[in-house]
């Protein structure tokens, strides 16, 4: 059984509390007139956020909502499948505008903590931090032009007042009054959001095989022990340097994320709509309305459009009362994004910002190589693929020209200027400053080891029904050849 | 010198009085009055110089006392290179407008538990604190201090080689009188503290300690445990070799100091005994996933906390107090030139972090014991030690984290024999050459795992891209050879040599500096 913390139990009694408060402010008059008071329907703010994220008549499409993009089933990450396959999703008036970035997980979102810089940049939301809590990041979606589409928040809660279901529940929350003062009934929207992904239980589910297993109630296989051991050993895939398998403080639980902020030199996705020069909408070649200015980008940049996280393109909403501080012009940290969770990542596929990879095998494979085979300005003896040589995949396989061919020259989703941002001094990269051509970290069984454990992270592990475990089909393969020895903890 | 006579007691103050009167009101009977004025004078006079020689015959036993506590002490005195090299009480302060002399330097311990006589000795070592009438709070005021200064080299990695004001400690303490003293002790590690130096400022000691009958004393605050030769007496002319001895370091986690209380004291041939119950250590520090080495050189090793108990030990700074430890020891010095003595503690520990949602049953239980031995025959020094530590219910917390290259040991120990001659005496000159040979290893057992999984061959030891070296191992081998060279008592340059077994790397040549007064 998980546990919900105190904050949330707290919060959950406090909107509880003023809804009673409110149902008797207003239910006094009835009493006067000797009337039965009207019944009231009590709920909570975290209702009235379940009811906003699932109703896309809020967007301008009608087609939209927060569930849109963050599918309960896939671990509140977007849909490919219902995204033409992009690796962005789509939004706008005619859902033919393409998003910039992956939707990340919303599961564990309501653990990061507040943006900062004392040790680093770290916490915040959005992929950016550029939003100072789940509750201003979860109004943007709303007025963003390639998502919800309203022009402001007026236009919010004018679709607000045609949804019945959903206005009845706001509302008795947080009453009538404040839809005249549309920001202000949009600040409430946002906190009723954040109210459901901090208090439902489907937000913090914690029922991992791998929870199972600390608590003694799951054996994980050989090949998942092993995955784990690997994963914590520094020089081997180090992931726990990023992606803790300790609890930081944030919950008791180990989160697999320290909510930092890395620049890994992650493969450009000419998928992404803006990344090509024409920017048009792949679903009806109309001109993508909305394309970011790229103010930042240096002036001898390769390509028109860059996605350099901490530094922009996305600024913080101006209404947002604690952005963050703006580091456009902090360009040593251009191309720095927040480390996700790694919970249920065996789900969430495209991986990355860029959802430049489709598989867990592909990333960790990239991992081990990025310097050794794919990158000649940091490696200029790249190893050759086949007997003695890279295990892996060719060279050139993970860094592509918008034509296909191998790009070896850089980081090819940074300018170049800002390619010594990238980190190459921790494992499981492989610097090649020391004696380059070196062997990756891990082996083609190692990487699928530690794929078999990231598996187990996936949230909805029944230790009654092991078998029934929904494993994702990339878990598949590896599960069949793993060994059948149950290892207890 | 501070004397302040205490009076005489009433009891024999009226028995000579009333011995004076009954004689003398017998003969004087039959006395004109001016003859029985004179023989009064006299006899008022007669009282005054009994009155004074009481007073003195006081003092003198007082004194004598007081010397015998010293010599104990210095009988006693841990790696003290030799009796002259603790300057007890012969120098007077080196800034003549200093209000107070305090030329002990064992402050760190003022009053070496195991040989505790607060009853004589309320000032640290015997202080002498100057009569100053225009100052009269400044008679209990004592002042003192120690630092040190290294320049280690490693020989196979020289661009390692470091040089650091190590520490500097200022003490200050109080005499509130015969019965009752206040000392502390502060401390600014490797020159310069703020949010982006290495250095730190810390309390190490912080305590009242009040003689509560000629054979018990009581401690309250943050006090330095009394274990092995180290921990309380570490200051630099106190030790050979430049930097302190490894097992006094990773496994009794030098300078070790707990919040709490204690009762000591001395039976009078030579036992003392100091009992006390302290906070523990807190787990829930235990770093399971080091990213890359917590130390890669020997003076890394001993600066990085990172042994099992340096890593938990609290320090009294917003320690989790909801388990106290116990600790008892003894230390035989009735024998001159012989010190024996032993010490264990055992409490339960605030509990590690892991696993994240899964309570674990039970509690951890940390236990250090150790016992020590020195003989100082002639121009001899001749030393022994031995310490062993233990962290049980530790497997589920280990279960949980495998892979870990820093797993908590079920079971960590150490020892060594360190020999030391004095080779040359001329006024306060000394040079003495010494040898230790040591053994320590902080995971000699572990529950839950088979041990670290320490990667082999070079690895990236920092993030600074191509910085790679060799993860080191828990355990080693090390001999020191090396000597102590005195100008003063107070002043000491080291140098030395050490050979590791294992980590081979570490190998390295110390030059030192101490100061202590």
């Amino acid at each position: 059984m998980h546990r919900v913390g105190w904050f949330n139990e707290r919060r959950s009694a406090l909107a509880a509390l003023s809804v009673l408060v409110l149902a008797s402010c207003g239910g006094g008059s009835s009493d006067e007139t000797g009337t039965a008071p009207p019944p009231v329907t009590q709920t909570t703010a975290s209702a009235v956020g379940k009811a906003i994220f699932f109703d896309t008549s809020l967007s301008a499409s009608g087609k939209q909502a927060c569930g849109t993009c963050h599918v309960p089933t896939r671990a509140y990450t977007g849909d490919p499948t219902t995204d033409h396959g992009l690796p962005v999703p789509l939004g706008g008036p005619n859902m033919d505008q393409t998003g910039f970035r992956n939707a990340p997980s919303l599961v564990y979102a309501s653990f990061t903590p507040p943006f900062s810089l004392t040790n680093g940049p770290t916490g915040g939301f959005f992929r950016d931090g550029r939003a100072s809590s789940l509750a201003t990041q979860a109004e943007q979606p709303f007025v963003t032009p390639f998502e919800m589409a309203n022009q402001d928040a007026a236009e919010v809660v004018s679709r607000l007042l045609k949804s019945t279901a959903t206005l009845q529940a706001f509302t008795a929350v947080y009453g009538e009054a404040v839809l005249d003062d549309p920001p202000a009934a949009l600040e409430d929207m946002g906190l009723a959001l954040a109210a459901y992904e901090t208090e439902d239980p489907s937000f913090h589910p914690f029922s991992s095989k791998y929870d199972y297993w600390l608590q003694g109630q799951a054996q994980l296989t050989a090949q998942e022990q092993s995955g784990l051991d690997l994963f914590n050993n520094p020089v081997k895939g180090n992931c726990t340097a990023c992606h803790p398998s300790q609890p930081q403080g944030y919950d008791s639980h180990a989160l697999f994320t320290d909510f930092t902020y890395d620049n890994i030199g992650i493969p450009r996705n000419w998928q992404i709509p803006a990344n090509t020069q024409d920017s048009v909408s792949p679903i009806d070649s109309a001109p993508l309305s909305t394309v970011i200015t790229p103010v930042d980008v240096p002036n001898d940049a390769e390509y028109r459009y860059y996605d350099m996280g901490l530094c922009g393109p996305f600024k913080s909403a101006t209404d947002d009362p604690d952005a963050r501080v703006d580091l456009s012009q902090t360009t040593g940290m251009c191309g720095m994004f927040k480390v996700p969770t790694l919970r249920n990542i065996a789900i969430t596929a495209p991986y990355f910002h860029n959802g430049n990879f489709q598989n867990l095998h592909q990333v960790l494979e990239w991992y081990v190589t990025r310097d050794i085979n794919n990158n000649t300005a940091n490696n200029p003896n790249p190893v050759a693929a086949g007997p003695g040589g890279n295990p892996y995949m060719a060279i050139g396989t993970f860094y592509l020209s918008a034509t296909g061919t191998p790009d070896l020259d850089e980081y090819n989703d940074l300018p170049a200027d800002y390619d010594a941002n990238v980190n190459v001094g921790e494992v499981p990269y492989t610097p090649p400053t020391f004696g380059g051509g070196q062997a990756p970290t891990l082996t083609a069984q190692e990487i699928d080891d530690i794929v078999a454990f990231l598996c187990t992270l996936t949230d909805g592990f029944d230790p009654t029904s092991p078998s029934a475990y929904n494993v994702p089909a990339q878990c598949a393969p590896i599960a069949s050849t793993s060994t059948t020895q149950g290892i207890s903890r | 010198m501070k004397t302040a006579p205490r009076p005489l007691r009433y009891s024999a103050r009226t028995a000579v009085l009333a011995a004076l009167m009954s004689f003398g009101g017998t003969a004087l009977a039959d006395q004109t009055p001016s003859e029985q004025q004179q023989i009064e004078a006299l006899r008022r006079q007669l009282e005054a110089v009994q009155s004074q020689l009481k007073d003195l015959a006081n003092q003198n036993q007082r004194l004598l006392e007081r010397e015998q506590a010293l010599e104990r002490q210095m009988a006693q005195s841990p790696t003290s290179p030799a009796p002259n090299s603790v300057p007890a009480g012969t120098a007077p302060a080196a800034n003549p407008a200093a209000v107070v002399s305090n030329p002990v330097p064992a402050a760190s311990n003022p009053v070496p538990p195991a040989s505790t006589a607060p009853s004589t000795n309320p000032v640290p070592g015997g202080t002498l604190a100057l009569t100053n009438a225009a100052a009269p709070f400044a008679n209990g005021l004592k002042l003192w201090g120690y630092g040190e200064i290294y320049y280690t080299r490693p020989t196979r990695d020289e661009k390692e080689a470091q040089a650091d004001l190590a520490r500097a400690v200022f003490g200050i303490g109080y005499t509130f009188d015969s019965r009752t003293e206040f000392n502390s002790e502060f401390e600014v590690e490797h020159a310069v503290t703020s949010a982006t130096d290495p250095g730190e400022f810390e309390v190490e000691q912080f305590y009242i300690d009040r003689e509560l009958n000629q054979y018990v004393g009581l401690r309250a605050g943050l006090f330095l445990m009394p274990f092995g030769f180290l921990n309380e007496h570490h200051e630099p002319t106190n030790f050979y070799g430049v930097q302190r001895n490894f097992v006094e370091t990773l496994i009794i986690p030098s300078t070790w100091r707990e919040g709490g209380l204690n009762l000591h004291g001395d039976t009078g041939f030579g036992l003392g005994w100091n009992a006390g119950l302290t906070t523990g250590f807190d787990l829930s520090k235990w770093n399971f996933a080091p990213e890359f080495p917590l130390y890669t050189t020997a003076l890394g090793l001993e600066d990085s906390d990172s042994a099992p108990l340096q890593t938990t030990h609290q320090e009294l700074a917003l320690a989790n107090a909801q388990h106290l430890s116990q600790y008892i020891a003894l230390s035989y010095y009735g024998i001159p030139g012989l010190t024996i003595g032993g010490a264990i503690s055992t409490g339960d520990a605030v509990k590690v972090a892991a696993p994240p949602n899964v309570p674990i049953p039970g509690n951890e239980r940390v236990t250090l014991w150790e016992g020590h031995v020195r003989w100082t025959p002639s121009k001899w020094d001749l030393s022994a030690l031995y310490a062993k530590g233990s962290i049980s219910n530790v497997t589920i917390a280990n279960e949980s984290n495998p892979g870990s290259p820093n797993p908590i040991p079920s079971q960590f120990y150490g020892y060594y024999v360190q020999s030391a001659y004095t080779l040359w005496d001329h006024n306060e000159y000394r040079l003495v050459p010494f040898a230790r040979w040591e053994h320590y290893n902080m995971g000699s057992s572990y529950e839950g795992t088979t041990g670290p999984v320490v990667p082999t061959g070079l690895v990236p030891i920092s993030a600074n891209p191509g910085d790679y070296g060799y993860w080191p191992i828990n355990h080693d081998r090390v001999w020191t050879v090396g000597a102590n060279f005195y100008t003063t008592p107070h002043v000491v340059f080291k140098a030395d040599y050490q050979w590791f077994e294992e980590n081979s790397d570490f190998t390295r040549f110390d030059l030192g500096l101490g100061v202590a007064f």
